[in-house]
């Protein structure tokens, strides 16, 4: 049970350096149009917008795998309580 | 004229395939934690760790639901799709699906640079704006102004090159949660839009009704379709085939000799016939329909039939060419591995087609596929001009533009076969150098009828009776007579009693039935159009006579209505007029009485009749004008009673169809100035200028015809 809350948290660890990582992605596809001057009158605030829920969603998932380690080292701490 | 011309929106598809790419990624990261918050292992360890459990689950609440992160972000598994369509129902988004609908933006932003025109009509901008804004009112009221200003023609054809992402985004964005599949797999490019964007119905769902193991029947073009075949075998020869052979339900198959003097076969597959949605051909709209989004179907399979049928040895080498549906049919039929393995398909050729997400068996088949940006068919599979996949990179693709924007006028063969032949000649020299091998005269073609499943025989059941051979002066004949398709008009006429006294005089028949102290006499004038002895016209006039053994009875009317082989009442033939020299001189033989061989004008239609015996300098008779209002009803069998040498006859003509009776008809009978028999007939009946009390027309009937038999009525 604690290995697969474990399991979890190492995905969601790696989901949120994706996260951090589409970020950047976004930010250098902007740049990139934004250099070559063909980038919509839209994309700069779009792209803004979308780049800062990355980063929170990063912290988000980020949080989420630190609690369920916590948990899962709880879980394993504890034996399951017996059924009465 | 073709491929990506212009560098800025080569740059644009390129970010907008990493934009979609990293929607995929966000999707990701909310399907594992999802699976997190929602996986069994995790909840049934809360009575462990009571507080970190419940810690660690606020936390993935907060991160799956939290509008400024992922935002609302539940998706797979059963409670997560439920909770995400939910969601999407509530309007909630996810920071996935809004990073995609930036990902088609920059697709439209990637077409409008090759079509200005998306930039310039101030109304499809409203549109598109609208769409990609999530306004769905303004979206409704920007379509409606489309419309109004420009008809549905003109704004399909406006949308044509961004069709695929517009509805997309639409999907993507609006509250219906049955269309995010498909358009989720739209933007990313993934596979088939399983549903149609706009309503979410289900493509699968709609396409299994079109049932059918298919059939092929080989069938005779006419000589003028025959005439416009290529007798050399070369790309816009094909296309010109499939021009010639129609959306009529058929397709062709040619043998070519090649160059290296081997024997190859092409097969041509043409788009969907036009009328009923779902009709007894594998190309209707259902066809066309399953034919994309299906990997077999009835128009598959009749097409494999069909060269099962055409009889080529194992491994002969074929090249597949198609049209629209047809397109999207030879595809399935080179993506079937059993029919790959019995024959070599080398090249695929398909134009117009919906093909993207199809896939050949043999990986060394060649396939080309040519679009225009504007014609809509292409782009039901969700991938049009702006589409940055590149999911074919071992295929020719020809998407091309040009000035005809209007749809459908350009998905039609006529306007590919143009554009091919004038305006992109390198594209067709490029598909043309890989046809070589077929380049050669035409050595053989085989025309063939596609069906959904295998159609009955013609007539079947009710032509479908035993014949026997009959001899007469003009040979031997088979009866009875089968005619498959026919039509006719019974008039009748209410006359002075004494002149149907007159002319029954001597027949031992009658007395004529009679209609409020009038005789009835019927005028009735047929189309056999074909028949087992040919196409012929003919025209009757009877007098309708009682039960010849019970001439009293009161039970003539319901009579006159039995079925041919209970009825006992009937019409005396009073003469005939028939324009054929054939069965004109079989008439006495098989059936008695007078008859005249005379030309005959025949037409009839719901509403009207224009019925004329004689030629025009010489007419017997006209019955001509509108039928008025009309009654449906089965259309009934005829008596006739003739006499021959003193015996009397009994014949009857069964049929089959569905008639009209017009109780109010307002045709009218004028008779010729002439001294024909068969005027001077009718003008001693006093028809001249009459009009008949009621009207039977059929346009479509079958009809069996024996000869008649001798019957003692005295």
């Amino acid at each position: 049970m604690s290995e697969a809350i474990a399991g979890h948290a190492e995905i969601l660890r790696a989901d949120a350096r994706a996260l951090a990582e589409c970020a950047e992605r976004l930010d250098a596809i902007e740049a990139r149009l934004q250099e070559s001057g063909v980038a919509p009158p839209w994309l700069r605030d779009a792209v803004r917008s979308h780049r800062a829920a990355c980063v929170r969603a990063a912290d988000d998932l980020t949080d989420a795998a630190a609690d369920l380690d916590r948990y899962a080292r709880g879980a394993r701490r504890r034996p399951a309580p017996e059924p009465r | 004229m073709s491929e990506e011309t212009d560098p800025a929106a080569g740059l644009l598809r390129d970010a907008a395939r990493e934009v979609a790419d990293i929607g995929v990624v966000i999707q990701e990261a909310a399907r594992h934690a999802t699976a997190a918050l929602t996986d069994r292992a995790v909840l049934g360890s809360v009575s462990r760790a009571p507080s970190a459990g419940c810690r660690a689950g606020r936390t993935l609440v907060r991160a799956l639901t939290g509008g400024q992160g992922l935002g609302h972000a539940l998706v797979g598994g059963r409670l997560g799709t439920l909770a995400g369509k939910l969601g999407a129902m509530a309007g909630a988004e996810s920071l996935a699906v809004r990073v995609m609908a930036v990902s088609l933006r920059l697709r439209i932003a990637a077409v409008t640079r090759t079509h200005p025109e998306l930039a310039d009509d101030p109304l499809l901008v409203r549109l598109i704006e609208a769409a990609a804004a999530d306004r769905d009112l303004e979206a409704i009221r920007a379509l409606r102004a489309l419309l109004k200003d420009r008809g549905a023609v003109r704004t399909l054809s406006g949308l044509a090159p961004v069709f695929g992402e517009v509805l997309a985004l639409r999907a993507l964005l609006d509250e219906n949660p049955l269309n995010d599949t498909a358009a989720w797999l739209i933007a990313t490019g993934q596979g088939y839009a399983s549903a149609d964007p706009i309503l979410g119905l289900s493509n699968r769902a709609v396409a299994v009704l079109d049932t059918g193991e298919g059939a092929a029947r080989r069938i005779e073009l006419t000589a003028a379709e025959s005439a416009r075949l290529s007798a050399e075998g070369t790309l816009l020869g094909f296309l010109r085939n499939i021009d010639a052979i129609g959306t009529t339900g058929r397709m062709l198959i040619q043998s070519v000799q090649g160059p290296d003097g081997t024997t190859r076969h092409v097969v041509h597959a043409p788009g969907m016939r036009t009328g009923r949605p779902d009709n007894d051909s594998p190309q209707d709209l259902l066809g066309a329909f399953s034919s994309a989004v299906l990997d077999s179907n009835p128009y598959s399979r009749a097409l494999a039939k069909a060269v099962a049928d055409y009889g080529l040895p194992h491994g002969a080498e074929l090249a597949l060419i198609g049209h629209s549906a047809g397109g999207a049919a030879i595809m399935n039929l080179a993506q079937d591995a059993e029919f790959c393995a019995r024959y070599s398909v080398t090249h695929v050729v398909a134009v117009g087609s919906p093909v993207d997400f199809k896939k050949p068996a043999d990986p060394h088949t060649w396939i080309a596929s040519v679009t225009n940006q504007h014609d809509i068919i292409p782009t039901l599979d969700g991938q049009g001009a702006g589409g940055c996949f590149d999911l074919h990179p071992d295929w020719y693709t020809v998407d091309y533009r040009d000035s005809t924007h209007l749809f459908p006028l350009c998905h039609s063969i006529e306007r590919y076969l143009a554009n091919l032949a004038d305006d992109l000649p390198e594209e067709r020299a490029v598909i043309d150098g890989r046809l070589a091998p077929y380049h050669g005269p035409v050595v053989r073609a085989q025309a063939y009828r596609l069906y959904d499943r295998v159609p009955y025989p013609e007539g079947f059941p009710f032509l479908t009776v035993p014949t026997h051979p009959v001899d007469t002066p003009r040979g031997t004949v088979e009866l009875p007579i089968r005619c498959q398709d026919g039509s006719a008009l019974t008039a009748y006429f209410a006359v002075e009693p004494d002149a149907a006294r007159r002319l029954l005089r001597g027949t031992g028949l009658g007395p004529a039935v009679q209609m409020r102290d009038r005789a009835v006499v019927v005028v009735r004038a047929c189309w056999n159009r074909r028949t087992s002895l040919g196409g012929y016209r003919e025209l009757h006039l009877g007098v309708v006579v009682p039960d010849p053994w019970r001439p009293g009875s009161l039970r003539v009317w319901p009579d006159l209505l039995r079925d041919a082989d209970r009825r006992c009442s009937g019409d005396v033939l009073a003469g005939s007029v028939v324009d054929s020299a054939g069965v004109h001189d079989l008439t006495r033989t098989l059936w008695g009485g007078e008859s005249y061989l005379a030309p005959m004008e025949f037409e009839l239609t719901a509403g009207t009749a224009h019925i004329a015996v004689g030629g025009l300098r010489d007419r017997v008779l006209t019955l001509d004008g509108p039928l008025g209002l009309g009654f449906p009803a089965r259309d009934r069998d005829l008596v006739t009673y003739t006499s021959r040498n003193g015996t009397t006859l009994r014949s009857c003509v069964r049929t089959e169809g569905r008639c009209r009776i017009h109780p109010m008809p307002r045709v009218r009978l004028d008779v010729g100035q002439n001294t024909h028999p068969f005027a001077r007939r009718l003008r001693e009946l006093g028809l001249d200028g009459e009009r008949p009390a009621l009207c039977v027309s059929v346009t479509s009937r079958r009809s069996l015809r024996d000869a008649a038999v001798p019957v003692q009525t005295t």
